[in-house]
């Protein structure tokens, strides 16, 4: 596990002003930097000839392998000891300027020092405990735990002290110049652009960023790996916490979730839609790229690191889906599952990856399994239409052949349901197991492809199940409509809910593409035999009237027999006007056709009954007796049908 | 449907006699009813005789295995057993599932694991929270290697770090999952981890995710508990001998789940919880012996404080307090005596790191199992439950 911290052939790399070109930093700067470069002067002084000793000594020991025959130690193997502790010192010593992460120089020196102990102590051990490489063994391995335990505390308060500024953006934008080391003008612009913190969640500066990962490296390249890790992982999962509890997220118990009501727990799951989708967007590609960057070349570490913080967070997620899709099933609940569903499916990749490891994937697999539980949910709610349909069985008809309530239900249902229709594809595709096709489905399949010289419209376990439906309501609305005694009523009623049906699709291109132009061209010629059978049932009656059969005998008119005609015209029609225009056809369109069809045929008629045979009549009280209507009256009066309305026509027409 | 004749058969004043008469009768008369009622008493006997079987394997085992991670383990295994049987049973009894008074009583054991899945996922945090206690003993195995010939100060000094966060951890989950449960802790407790910080800055407590900070284990476990009674003698006729089954079952999840919980950190764990023990059956026993047991164990002085009764928890602290006792005693140069005590108690906790490595991944496995029989098993039965009083 133990890798050397990158090293420049035993150089200082602190005197390589690495890419910060000198003219970027104003005088203050400059001056601040040369009192920082005074407080490390030991380092500056004697550091590089010393580290250069040590590695010449390090290069000795690897070729001396017997243990039992100790080396004589340099002095400069202590004077190396002492230097490394005065660097603690001056870290520690409380003045600000000199902490760590101020001089990133400084920093890469102490690191490398560390580096080179640990180095030594592993040199050292197993000589003879009295021997003075013994000695100096136990002592080496002092000063690196001391530089450990050090370290973890910076580690802790870097990892800490950022996250405070998150809270609030005000202090991070005004103690940022002073929080870090002073070349971050120019590598870290940030303070004046309007960065939310949301972007760059985690919001830590580069710098701090940068001085995590030197400490993680020498903490790792020395075998403090599992401090590291456990600090670094029990803050970020703090932290996490925290930004997702910002967001409302609270565990509530699964006991809790099934005596919710509805209104209150859709409140809870928009609430955690919300969470879980700031999760895949900003907090764990965050998180990640984060735990990537401070462990950039320990790439089990940074995958295990990841995965664990996913996993605390996602399992309580998972918990509260489960709680969810657990709860009494009905039909309002469909889009908020179906919501939680796709939430649940962006996750997953978010959350894993190729190379997860097995704990990644088990995450991603529970999560799979939390989201296939809604996913059945929602089909066995979606399925639970054709249960709400057959039970609706009132034998109560609706008032004047209007749209039936089921009908608008189904289809506002089925129109919202189909917004989601991909998802919804999705999830019969995984839970409807092909059940239906094996009776209705491949019969429907049959179907479309008989009457369709066009490609079928292809089958899914989804569209077979809306197919079955739309097949359910039509039977029941056939059903319904027998319930009216009345032939024309119960055409119009059929007219009026085929048509609401038909604009319904039309009106939403998913059903159109579930359902096809086959359905629709067979809804539009059904809703045209509705139309003539109406006609038929309505008007051939009064047509009847207007004939000229048996009104002429012997080639004279019959005046009896043609004032009955009219009496019976007037009756026939007052009494159709009377009924008829409290009828609805709410659809204008369908209303308008069917005013414009029957005027079509009854002015004219009418039109050439009055031209040919009033003139028999007297004129004056006579014509006024039987000729009630003027064609135009006629028109009016057709004009007024399927209104809805209940008054009569006399108020009407003056 | 079969005759209705016998709706009436969950009064508690019908007489006995007459309703295991008609409850036949009834039997012969439904054409649904195919399950013939001979095999329907040895799946009975045979579902009895296996919980006592398991459990009874369990309440023999020696007082170092019991409440070992090996033993929960079986625990859970035998409950996962003794439920597949169970959903077999509701399964070829539909009919008589479906009508009172065996309809209320599968109803209720429903209920009751729906809260035992809030406890289920409770638990997985405290292994979690184990598998975090795990990871500062490997701390001191690495300061402390037994295959480093010598061990200096430093390696001492960052042993004694780790076991110090070790107990700073196990001491915080004591307070929240404390045997003793008292309520409005939370002032108290806020000054002494404050105080902890204090002194010690070098810890950083996790924060607990999984439940509301108002959750209780203990009253989660009493309300499982509740009405958990042996059926009455006139519902076990009513049932055709079904009613002891559930109860049984019913049983069998309160228990395990109080196993676990008294096994596994949880918030506010309580192991005193009021349910009436089946004596009268013969497959009470081992459970009677196990409760006995366990109780025992919880009293011991030196488990009273625990924060779980997990053998492994108590290793644990005894490991670490020995360790802590060793580390701190130690004077360098090293005597011999010293190195092999050192050498001898790095031997047990590299063993108990490798006990709770191989052993707590499964265990966590097995609760999951666990939540996933139960929730299945209780969306089935609803299903075919509602689906029987839906009209058609």
């Amino acid at each position: 596990m133990e890798k050397p911290p990158p090293e420049k052939s035993g150089s200082f790399s602190g005197h390589n002003v690495e890419s910060h070109p000198p003219e970027s930093h104003a005088e203050g700067e400059l001056e601040d930097r040369e009192n920082a470069k005074e407080s490390s002067s030991i380092s500056d002084s004697a550091l590089p000839q010393v580290s250069q000793d040590i590695d010449r000594f390090l290069s000795y020991l690897a070729l001396h392998e017997d243990k039992s025959n100790p080396p004589e130690v340099p002095d400069s193997v202590d004077v190396f000891c002492k230097l490394v502790e005065a660097m603690i010192g001056n870290y520690d010593s409380g003045d600000s300027s000199a902490r760590f992460g101020r001089v990133p120089e400084d920093d890469t020196a102490f690191v490398e020092s560390v580096g080179r102990i640990s180095k030594l102590m592993n040199a050292l051990r197993g000589f003879p405990v009295q021997s003075p490489a013994g000695a100096m063994y136990g002592r080496s391995g002092s000063v690196l735990q001391r530089a450990m335990s050090f370290l973890e505390d910076e580690l802790r308060t870097l990892l800490e002290d950022s996250r405070s500024q998150i809270s609030d953006s005000k202090s991070l934008k005004t103690k940022h110049p002073s929080f870090n080391s002073k070349e971050d003008h120019d590598r870290c612009p940030l303070p004046e652009s309007e960065s939310t913190g949301d972007d760059e969640y985690p919001a830590y500066p580069p710098d701090v960023v940068a001085s995590m990962k030197k400490v993680a490296m020498a903490m790792i390249s020395a075998g403090y790996e599992t401090e590291c890790c456990q600090v670094f992982s029990i803050l970020r999962r703090n932290a996490f916490k925290e930004a997702v509890n910002k967001l409302g997220f609270d565990s509530i118990s699964i006991d809790d979730v099934q005596k919710m009501h509805w209104e209150t727990l859709e409140g809870e799951i928009a609430t955690w839609i919300k969470v879980v989708k700031h999760c895949s967007h900003i907090l764990f590609p965050g998180e990640r790229r984060f735990a990537e960057s401070v462990f950039e070349d320990y790439p089990a570490i940074f995958s295990s690191q990841f995965s664990n913080l996913a996993r605390a967070a996602v399992i309580h997620f998972l918990n509260f889906a489960e709680a969810v899709a657990m709860t009494k099933r009905s039909a309002e609940k469909l889009f908020k599952f179906l919501d939680m569903y796709e939430s649940l499916r962006d996750l997953v990749p978010t959350i894993s990856s190729p190379t997860s490891d097995d704990n990644g994937h088990e995450l991603k697999s529970e999560t799979m399994t939390a989201g296939s539980r809604l996913g059945e949910a929602a089909v066995s709610i979606f399925c639970d239409l054709e249960n709400s349909i057959k039970s609706d069985v009132s034998k109560t008809p609706v008032p004047s052949g209007a749209v039936h309530p089921l009908t608008r239900y189904t289809m506002n249902y089925l129109k919202y349901a189909c917004e989601y229709k991909d998802t919804l594809e999705e999830v019969f595709q995984q839970h409807k197991k092909i059940e239906r096709t094996d009776e209705a489905g491949s019969d429907v399949d049959e179907r479309s492809s008989q009457n369709n010289a066009q490609p079928p419209v292809k089958q899914t376990p989804f569209s077979t199940q809306l197919i079955a439906v739309m097949d359910l309501l039509d039977s029941n609305l056939d059903t319904k409509s027998k319930l009216y005694k009345d032939m024309s009523l119960r055409n119009i009623f059929l007219m009026n809910n085929g048509r609401y049906i038909l604009q319904k699709i039309k009106g939403s291109s998913e059903i159109h593409e579930v359902m096809g132009d086959t359905w629709c061209r067979r809804r539009s010629s059904d809703l045209r035999q509705y139309h003539k059978n109406y006609q038929r049932e309505t008007w051939s009656k009064v047509l009847q009237c207007l004939r000229d059969e048996g009104l002429q005998v012997n080639g004279k008119v019959n005046k009896p027999v043609l004032k009955e005609r009219f009496k019976t015209f007037n009756t026939l029609f007052d009494e159709i006007h009377k009924t008829q225009s409290t009828w609805v056809v709410s659809d204008e369109q369908l209303q308008s056709e069917l005013r414009v069809s029957i005027s079509a045929v009854m002015i004219p008629a009418y039109r050439s009954f009055l031209a040919r045979f009033s003139q028999y009549l007297d004129s004056g009280r006579q014509t006024e007796k039987y000729v009630k209507y003027q064609p135009d009256d006629i028109e009016t009066s057709i004009d007024e049908l399927f209104d809805g309305n209940p008054t009569s026509m006399t108020r009407k027409r003056t | 449907m079969p005759s209705t004749e016998n709706q009436g058969s969950s009064s508690p004043f019908m007489s006995f006699g007459r309703s295991i008469l008609s409850i036949r009768r009834e039997q012969v008369h439904s054409m649904e009813a195919n399950h013939d009622p001979n095999t329907q008493e040895s799946e009975i006997e045979l579902f009895l005789q296996l919980i006592s079987k398991r459990f009874h394997d369990l309440s023999v085992v020696s007082a170092d295995e019991l409440l070992s991670l090996a033993w929960m383990r079986k625990l859970l295994d035998a409950f996962i057993c003794c439920h597949e049987e169970f959903r077999v049973i509701l399964l070829n009894n539909k009919v008589q599932v479906c009508k009172p008074p065996l309809e209320r009583l599968v109803a209720e054991f429903f209920d009751r694991c729906l809260k035992a899945l809030d406890i289920c996922n409770a638990t997985r945090d405290g292994i979690e929270k184990i598998r975090q206690w795990e990871k500062q003993l490997e701390i001191v195995l690495s300061a402390m290697d037994s295959r480093q010939r010598t061990m200096g100060e430093g390696q001492f000094r960052r042993a004694r770090k780790a076991l110090m966060d070790l107990a700073i951890a196990m001491l915080d989950e004591k307070e929240t999952g404390s045997i003793f449960s008292h309520r409005n802790r939370s002032f108290g407790r806020h000054q002494s981890s404050k105080d902890q910080r204090h002194h010690l800055p070098g810890h950083s407590r996790s924060l607990s995710w999984s439940v509301s900070r108002s959750w209780s284990a203990a009253k989660q476990l009493q309300s499982i508990a509740n009405n958990l009674v042996p059926p009455r003698g006139n519902d076990i006729s009513a049932t055709n001998g079904l009613a002891v089954p559930v109860f049984a079952m019913s049983y069998v999840l309160m228990f395990v789940l109080w196993a676990l919980v008294a096994a596994i950190p949880c918030q506010d764990r309580g192991l005193q919880i009021h349910c009436s023990v089946p004596r009268h059956f013969s497959w009470g026993a081992p459970f009677i012996l196990l409760q006995e047991r366990i109780m025992e164990e919880s009293k011991k002085r030196e488990r009273r404080n625990s924060s779980g009764l997990l053998k492994e928890i108590n290793q644990m602290e005894r490991c670490a307090s020995h360790m802590t006792d060793l580390v701190d005693s130690i004077h360098f140069p090293l005597t011999d005596e010293l190195k092999t005590e050192a050498g001898q108690q790095v031997q047990e906790v590299t063993l108990l790191c490798e006990a709770l490595k191989n052993g707590l991944d499964p265990l966590e496995r097995q609760v999951r199992e666990v939540f996933r029989k139960i929730m299945n098993g209780r969306t089935e039965g609803l299903e075919f439950l509602g689906s029987v009083n839906k009209p058609e």
